[in-house]
């Protein structure tokens, strides 16, 4: 993970140098004269060489510390993260919660009563969940909850009634991909030797499904729910914007709109960190879930 | 959430039906077999007609402002109506069809060179060139491929060759491992091991035996790519990172008539049924393509 960092670190860094737009130019804006410009690339250490303010940059990120956002010198990355990743961690947590919950009832009983009725419409509502944008289903849901029948807030955070609509905007393409893969998981382990054997047993069936499906079906599922928050925490670039909820993603759109590059660099850091941890994570599961997987 | 993951429609293919007298056109016999797909087909051609034929087709140029018209509803004039700055939707909406898959297609078509080459040689080759090729691909694809695309737009800023190039980022891994686990198998057939002993150089060998023989998952996965680069496309546009004004686009369109939504909603929800119907079409289309060009290739999970 470390060497991953690192590598995004210097990619991230390298990107940032060579890519159009001066930070000191945006900073001075109308203020700019050529010895203003000199003397903040000074203080901002833009005047040495690369390799130089790339140690610098990893010793400083190593110790937590992003130093100050470009656009706004007397705010610290740092403080900004600490302020508003555990807003976008929610959020992505619980539209992963309430997506693992729908998204396993729905594909479990597509699975049971396959070919039904029911299972052709959660289909269909699958194939919706996984070409809908995130921000034509929001906007679906603030004209009819919010605008139309006036139930639950436009926008904002704070509120629990203010996390309806973003979590289930920010849920419709997890809930979709969950259920998509439980059903073709559960139908699968349905048709093993095992299950038979249980049902003709005489077992209840639903100590069957308990018991020998959900356990032996398990796998895929979890793997996908750790997907799923891969794709919630970025699916929040959308969402956090939409609802005005301040959080980190929201940020890193900002700053990329502002080409504040201090805040960039920081975000994609922190997002890679995130993406790598949560496919750790998924990886350990497999160990506790199956034990005949060893790392 | 990638929608380049086929949505599971039919589950058992419908068997050869023999012995019914005069079998209809192929055209005809397809149709009715999977008409989903033949639905999907038809709407994509008829857009894609549409939007190659924008400027021509579309009663006005997509940036013609007339302030005091703006706002309006559909009517003669206007047949979709007008947004805030009195442009008309509907040459908006075909012109946006013209970006939106032109940038997807060009990014497929970028996506698929780069994946293929990646996954062929991956998987010809085999062992330590396999392995660091195939490390590579990895490491993108734990990236969810808004993220990437987001960063790599983010980073270079927003141009529409940088979009064409972060949707190239967000989809060439997934295509050089599907390619690759092909190669792998074909590597080991009996007429690629004919040709290696006629003495065929390894780029005849890949280019004439090899390539040809996994293309056909290429066509599949290709057509599932243009649904997910287009949904991506449109969210980086919807953000604001992506296609930039007056230039329009579904998600751009989307974006600029949010503050209307409660005016003015069919602002948003035209953009939004076109950009969701195609992906819809793109998605079902890749879909019947994938069963239909590879029975072994079930869907992953």
């Amino acid at each position: 993970m470390v060497p991953l960092l690192l590598g995004t670190a210097l990619l991230i860094f390298l990107a940032g140098h060579y890519a159009p737009g001066d930070p000191v130019q945006v900073l001075l804006a109308d203020h700019y004269t050529p010895s203003a410009a000199a003397h903040l690339r000074h203080e901002l250490g833009l005047d040495r060489p690369l390799a130089a303010q790339f140690a610098a940059y990893v010793a400083h990120a190593a110790r937590f510390d992003f130093g100050v956002s470009y656009i706004n010198p007397d705010r610290r990355v740092a403080d900004i993260v600490r302020q508003t990743l555990p807003i976008s961690l929610r959020l992505a947590a619980l539209a992963v919660a309430a997506a693992a919950v729908c998204g396993i009832a729905l594909g479990v009983c597509a699975a049971v009563f396959r070919r039904s009725l029911a299972d052709r419409l959660i289909q269909l509502g699958v194939l919706a969940g996984l070409s809908v944008p995130s921000f034509v289903v929001a906007a679906g849901l603030v004209l009819l909850f919010a605008l139309r029948w006036r139930l639950l807030p436009v926008a904002g955070w704070g509120h629990p009634a203010d996390y309806a609509l973003p979590v289930a905007a920010l849920a419709a393409a997890p809930v979709a991909y969950i259920t998509r893969i439980s059903r073709a998981s559960v139908r699968q382990v349905l048709t093993e030797d095992y299950v038979r054997t249980a049902r003709s047993k005489g077992l209840p069936a639903g100590g069957i499904l308990a018991r020998h499906v959900m356990r032996n079906a398990a796998l895929p599922i979890v793997t996908t729910i750790g997907l799923a928050f891969g794709y919630a925490i970025t699916g929040a670039f959308v969402v956090e914007v939409i609802f005005n909820i301040p959080g980190m993603a929201r940020v890193a759109v900002d700053a990329i709109l502002q080409r504040d590059y201090s805040v960039i660099q920081t975000a994609v850091l922190v997002y890679t960190a995130i993406c790598t941890l949560v496919n750790l994570a998924v990886d350990l599961s497999y160990a506790a879930l199956n034990p005949r997987i060893r790392y | 959430m990638p929608p380049s993951i086929p949505v599971s429609a039919t589950d058992a293919a419908a068997g050869p039906r023999a012995g019914t007298a005069p079998r209809p056109p192929v055209f005809l016999r397809w149709v009715r077999r999977d008409w989903p797909a033949a639905a999907a087909a038809g709407f994509l051609a008829v857009l894609i007609v549409l939007a190659l034929g924008a400027p021509w087709i579309a009663p006005y140029g997509y940036d013609r402002q007339d302030l005091d018209r703006a706002l309006q509803g559909p009517g003669p004039q206007h047949w979709l109506g007008t947004d805030q700055y009195g442009r008309d939707l509907l040459s908006r909406l075909l012109h946006g069809a013209r970006i939106s898959l032109t940038v997807g297609f060009s990014a497929v078509a970028a996506e698929s060179v780069l994946g293929v080459a990646w996954g062929t040689v991956a998987g010809y080759y085999g062992g330590a060139v396999d392995a660091a090729l195939m490390r590579v691909v990895d490491l993108l694809i734990a990236f969810p491929s808004l993220l990437l695309a987001v960063l790599v737009t983010g980073i270079f800023g927003p141009s529409l060759v940088n979009i064409v190039l972060a949707l190239t980022m967000t989809a060439w891994p997934a295509m050089a491992r599907t390619i690759r686990s092909e190669v792998v198998a074909l590597r080991e057939r009996d007429y690629v091991e004919a040709a290696r002993a006629l003495g065929a150089r390894p780029g005849r060998l890949l280019l004439r035996h090899v390539v040809p023989n996994a293309v056909h998952l290429l066509a599949a996965r290709a057509t599932l790519d243009v649904s997910a680069l287009v949904l991506t496309e449109a969210t980086l546009s919807f953000i604001g990172i992506g296609v930039q004004p007056p230039r329009p686009s579904w998600g751009l369109m989307i974006n600029e008539a949010f503050q209307f939504l409660q005016s003015h909603p069919y602002l948003v929800i035209v953009p939004a049924t076109a950009l969701s119907l195609t992906v819809i079409a793109f998605n079902v289309l890749g879909e019947s393509l994938a069963e239909r060009l590879d029975p072994r290739q079930r869907r992953r999970g």
